[in-house]
């Protein structure tokens, strides 16, 4: 039995799609077995993402009016065994969603799976509801300015007040990941510090993850950047990745940027 | 003109047998004393001697104005005891939640208020966690916040207490107040004479965590 994790943000181009690719290619890195599902009906870009794109026959909303049986619609990752993925629809919209039918689609991965996540779509819809509705755990992804702020605890809110956990009385674990951060601008005093991000929207921290310019070329070529050994994006999303997977991965502080640690130390030596 | 004005008891009558009237009277005579007799119809010798006798007042054959009957009397008097009992009840009920409503109702939170959620408390609260931006509360009673208010607060109660809320909207009854006059500490800020008073409350910086 697996667990199933909503990405959610409120605000929309955060990287929602972007970390939901690295983070489902790094668990199946780490030897787990994990399906992503795009909960984004009508502008899908999770296949894009991965490089998937061609391969999409059947897409969830077809399995879920059972046009397609789960095993058809699945594809398989090219990178790792371990991964595969349920587009969306680009035809439909989302009011093709319906609760019973979004129950039984995950609860029937939750069996295969070792995790199942969920990319919800941005904003706070009828779309964002459903993809929070039966998750047992969610990650929020946030950019250190305060309009994503504001949005993902509006998100979280949402969350608390509508998952079907939270109305049998359980608890839903949230987890931050803060992306696109640039450590001058957090040294300048111009980008929020994670500690007031923690502070605004009381979750737990599960990583932070700096701007780097090959998360784009990475997206358009269909390879997440975790692949890519040497981006610091691909590093980040490797320690998250293996945070998820149950080890202990030290937080690295990458809102210290090295010229900044340079100039103190040349400080010193004044 | 010199006049006074007063309500008499009458007793009206018609004799059919002189006997029993006599009889009657005899016995209530302490009753009839203080009435006006006023026998309808023949009034014979023998009875006009009899009320003599009994120095009772009487008249014969007139027509009074009429008053009203002594159960019609005793029926108004029952109604507006009733109406008098259910009117102070409302009224006692209205005084009572107005003061559960205000004075004996406090509500403790110490969850943090998310951005679009909106509290609406009747009475007191105290909030011992954020509000975060994009929320609001609205307090009929006082309110007391031990950390810091990104959203909006509408405040009618006698006083609220606040530290340091420099993106917060405060209203307090109907009056924006000024964040710069918050300082980092708890505030206590209040309406004196049609005037907001804001005075630190703590001489040392607050700190709650």
């Amino acid at each position: 039995m697996g667990i199933i994790i909503a990405v959610i943000s409120g605000k929309g181009g955060v990287g929602k799609t972007t970390a939901t690719a690295n983070l489902g290619l790094g668990i199946a890195l780490n030897g787990k077995k994990c399906v992503m599902v795009d909960f984004d009906i009508g502008q899908r870009n999770l296949d894009m993402i991965l490089g998937l794109e061609n391969r999409v026959v059947y897409d969830m909303v077809q399995v879920m009016d059972e046009e397609a049986s789960v095993k058809q619609a699945l594809i398989k990752s090219k990178v790792s065994e371990n991964l595969f993925f349920l587009a969306a629809s680009q035809t439909k919209d989302k009011s093709v969603l319906d609760s019973k039918k979004v129950e039984k689609l995950v609860t029937e991965l939750k069996k295969d799976f070792d995790f199942v996540i969920l990319d919800a779509p941005a904003g706070i819809e009828s779309g964002y509801e459903h993809t929070i509705e039966f998750a047992d755990a969610a990650i929020v992804v946030v950019n250190p300015e305060v309009s994503s702020i504001r949005d993902a605890d509006r998100a979280i809110g949402i969350l608390d007040s509508k998952s079907n956990k939270i109305k049998n009385g359980e608890e839903v674990k949230k987890y931050l990941i803060i992306n696109r951060i640039i450590a001058d601008m957090v040294q300048s005093g111009e980008m929020l510090k994670s500690e007031d991000i923690l502070e605004i929207l009381d979750i737990t921290l599960l990583g932070k993850v700096p701007e780097d310019k090959g998360v784009i070329d990475a997206s358009n070529q269909g390879k997440p950047v975790i692949l890519d050994k040497k981006s610091i994006a691909g590093q980040a999303y490797g320690r998250i990745s293996a945070r998820l997977c149950g080890q202990t991965v030290d937080m690295k502080d990458i809102e210290i940027s090295d010229s900044s640690l340079f100039k103190k130390i040349a400080g010193m030596f004044k | 003109m010199k006049s006074k004005q007063y309500s008499v008891k009458v007793y009206e009558t018609k004799i059919d047998n002189e006997a029993k009237f006599m009889a009657f009277f005899d016995a209530n005579y302490t009753l009839f004393k203080d009435h006006l007799i006023v026998i309808n119809g023949l009034l014979s010798k023998t009875i006009e001697n009899y009320l003599i006798l009994k120095e009772l007042r009487y008249m014969n054959n007139v027509t009074l104005p009429k008053g009203r009957t002594r159960k019609a009397l005793e029926e108004e008097l029952r109604l507006e005891k009733i109406e008098r009992e259910v009117s102070q009840q409302l009224a006692e009920e209205k005084v009572k939640k107005l003061s559960t409503q205000l004075q004996n109702n406090l509500t403790v939170l110490d969850s943090m208020i998310r951005s679009g959620r909106e509290l609406n408390i009747e009475g007191d609260l105290l909030l011992l966690n954020r509000v975060n931006s994009g929320a609001t509360i609205n307090t009929l009673g006082n309110l007391i916040v031990t950390k810091v208010v990104e959203g909006s607060i509408r405040c009618n109660g006698n006083f609220m207490m606040l530290t340091a809320s420099p993106k917060a909207n405060i209203v307090f009854h109907g009056v924006e107040v000024e964040n710069s006059l918050l300082e980092n500490r708890l505030n206590r800020v209040e309406l004196k004479n049609n005037e907001i008073i804001i005075t630190p409350v703590l001489k040392k910086e607050t700190n709650w965590a």
